[in-house]
């Protein structure tokens, strides 16, 4: 049984050191983002000053608050909108067995393969001519059309693997029409691919820095990644570094909290539509 | 139609996502094939056609064959590495040891990072003199000052995909991992009896198993792997020279700072033909392969 015990050892130590070497760049920024600019020499003591100076510097010049409620506001709007329009339509795709059907997952499957930087020039000229002005919410438009493919796949996947259509029927015969049925008794069955999509769309749409660089000129209405934008530059200079560093926690600081807090649903929802049933 | 349950009228709940897709997505595609032929700058609005001339620019001036194989280069790098060092990680954490949740946690923090922020921190990694490497090589004796990765052309392209791959992993683990959990305990005992070595359950039972993580994960990896632009925009800004000009960062680079829509048009389409036929490619060769328990 020792032999157990040692190899058990062995393991906990290889697997710790490949991990710590996973997050020695976060460990040590972490670090660096404590300290002040007279003690940027050796970054690699780890956590010899706790200063929250930097933090004050950098969250000003981000404009933090207002940052972070752009940020909201963007990620929730698109969020909700995502999760209405791809559940309905992957309802009559993933229910009714025909060409059509086929035809409409194929078609919105594609959408997962073409990049949006490479179709930026087209999308911004259909933008301006349809004369929706360049605002701090034109960048929805996009996320919402950009997580249409992902997420329509997972909710036809979901419907047609695990919500039995005999569910409805009873429905149906006690008078609900099309709409009750959908919103009362489907939709929310559909939770696990909901929770799904808000966390693998709700993570590239906060993280995401382009669209809103195409479409938000005004600093004041800049979310936190194009806040982040603004220190351009620092990261060659490193006297910079610790207020750098500092933006860079307080920008990833929101998602890391809510992790810490539904971390179930953040591992669990990456894989409700890897694993066939 | 068996089901009373079953209306045409369903379809019409496919018109709000529907019409965002077509509206923003392929009709702009389909614009972008459009000003591929043309001499577009973006502020005219009467542009003329130029037949095949962007694509034989692009082509002559070598700028569509540079950051073709940049793109492949990385995206190959990426896939290989990323899914590599990804099952590993998930064939440890799913040993049967204590603290896996705590593991899990540490591979998969990463992912939750910005490109910009993640972009950021590596570039400090990887700072001749006083970043990360050169000070951890200073200690071994070794002069880290003239190591510059980043400024480096033959070890750019490598430094920024390192980067990337180092951001996937978790995502990666984390699918594997819940593969990895659906291999039936009665199949690797039933192996084990008949007296299959460890790394033979592993082998012909667990790997077969998880072709269905392998597909999704090699998709997923293959086509970030082909967006590759974060880095580039964030870290290099494609340079040194060309060094780490991937398709899309070409493509902005054209577009936004010089200008020049027809002949980012152009380059967009050929990359456009480049992504879809790699991705059909393998799509198709990985769901051939997978099994079922």
């Amino acid at each position: 049984m020792n032999g157990g015990i040692a190899k058990k050892t062995l393991t906990h130590i290889g697997i710790s050191f490949v991990l710590l070497l996973n997050i020695l760049p976060l460990l040590i920024a972490l670090s660096s983002s404590f300290r002040s600019v007279s003690n940027m020499t050796n970054p690699l003591q780890l956590f010899s000053e706790f200063s929250l100076e930097s933090y004050r510097v950098a969250f000003d010049k981000m404009h933090f608050m207002q940052a972070l409620g752009n940020s909201l506001m963007l990620t929730v709007i698109s969020v909700v909108v995502v999760v209405l329009f791809t559940s309905m339509a992957a309802y009559p795709i993933a229910r009714i067995n025909n060409r059509l059907s086929k035809a409409l997952y194929l078609f919105f499957l594609c959408g997962l393969v073409v990049p949006s930087q490479m179709v930026i020039i087209p999308i911004v000229q259909t933008i301006q001519g349809l004369h929706i002005p360049s605002s701090q919410y034109t960048p929805i438009l996009m996320f919402i059309t950009c997580s249409i493919p992902f997420s329509s796949f997972l909710y036809t996947g979901f419907i047609k693997s695990s919500i039995p259509i005999e569910v409805e029927e009873s429905a149906l015969i006690d008078g609900a029409g099309l709409m009750r049925r959908f919103w009362q008794i489907v939709f929310p069955l559909l939770l696990p691919v909901t929770v799904s999509v808000v966390i693998t769309q709700g993570v590239w749409i906060w993280n995401d820095y382009f669209f809103n660089m195409i479409f938000i000129s005004r600093a004041a209405e800049s979310p936190l990644p194009l806040a982040m934008l603004g220190f351009m530059g620092d990261q060659t200079n490193p006297t910079a570094w610790n207020v750098l560093f500092a933006a860079c926690f307080l920008c990833a600081l929101p998602l890391l909290v809510m992790f810490a807090f539904l971390q179930k649903y953040f591992i669990g929802g990456l894989t409700v539509g890897s694993v066939k049933g | 139609m068996n089901s009373a349950v079953l209306k045409k009228t369903m379809y019409w709940f496919v018109v709000p996502a529907l019409t965002m897709y077509l509206v923003f997505w392929i009709y702009p595609i389909l614009r972008l094939f459009q000003y591929s032929f043309s001499d577009y700058n973006g502020f005219i609005q009467n542009f003329n056609y130029i037949g095949f001339d962007n694509f034989s620019q692009i082509f002559k001036d070598g700028v569509a064959g540079t950051s073709l194989s940049n793109t492949l280069i990385y995206t190959l790098v990426f896939v290989v590495f990323s899914n590599l060092i990804a099952l590993g990680l998930a064939f440890l954490l799913n040993m049967k040891i204590r603290a896996t949740g705590l593991y899990r946690t540490a591979a998969y923090v990463p992912t939750l990072f910005s490109a910009i922020v993640v972009g950021f921190i590596w570039s400090y990694v990887y700072m001749p003199d006083s970043g990360l490497i050169a000070t951890v090589l200073s200690w071994f004796g070794v002069d880290g000052a003239s190591l510059n990765l980043l400024g480096n052309y033959s070890s750019a392209l490598y430094a920024i995909t390192a980067v990337d791959v180092w951001k996937h992993i978790g995502t990666s683990t984390v699918i594997f991992l819940a593969g990895l959990q659906t291999v039936p305990v009665d199949l690797e005992e039933a192996g084990r009896i008949d007296g299959a070595s460890s790394w033979q359950v592993t082998r012909f039972i667990r790997l077969p198993l998880l072709a269905t993580s392998m597909t999704i994960n090699v998709t997923l990896s293959l086509i970030n792997g082909l967006k590759a632009f974060d880095y580039s925009f964030i870290m290099t800004n494609g340079g040194p020279g060309r060094a780490t000009s991937t398709l899309l960062f070409e493509i902005f680079r054209m577009a936004f700072r010089e200008m020049q829509y027809g002949k980012a048009s152009a380059l967009a389409v050929v990359s456009f033909i480049v992504i879809i036929a790699i991705t059909i490619f393998f799509v198709l060769r990985l769901n051939k392969r997978e099994v079922s328990a």
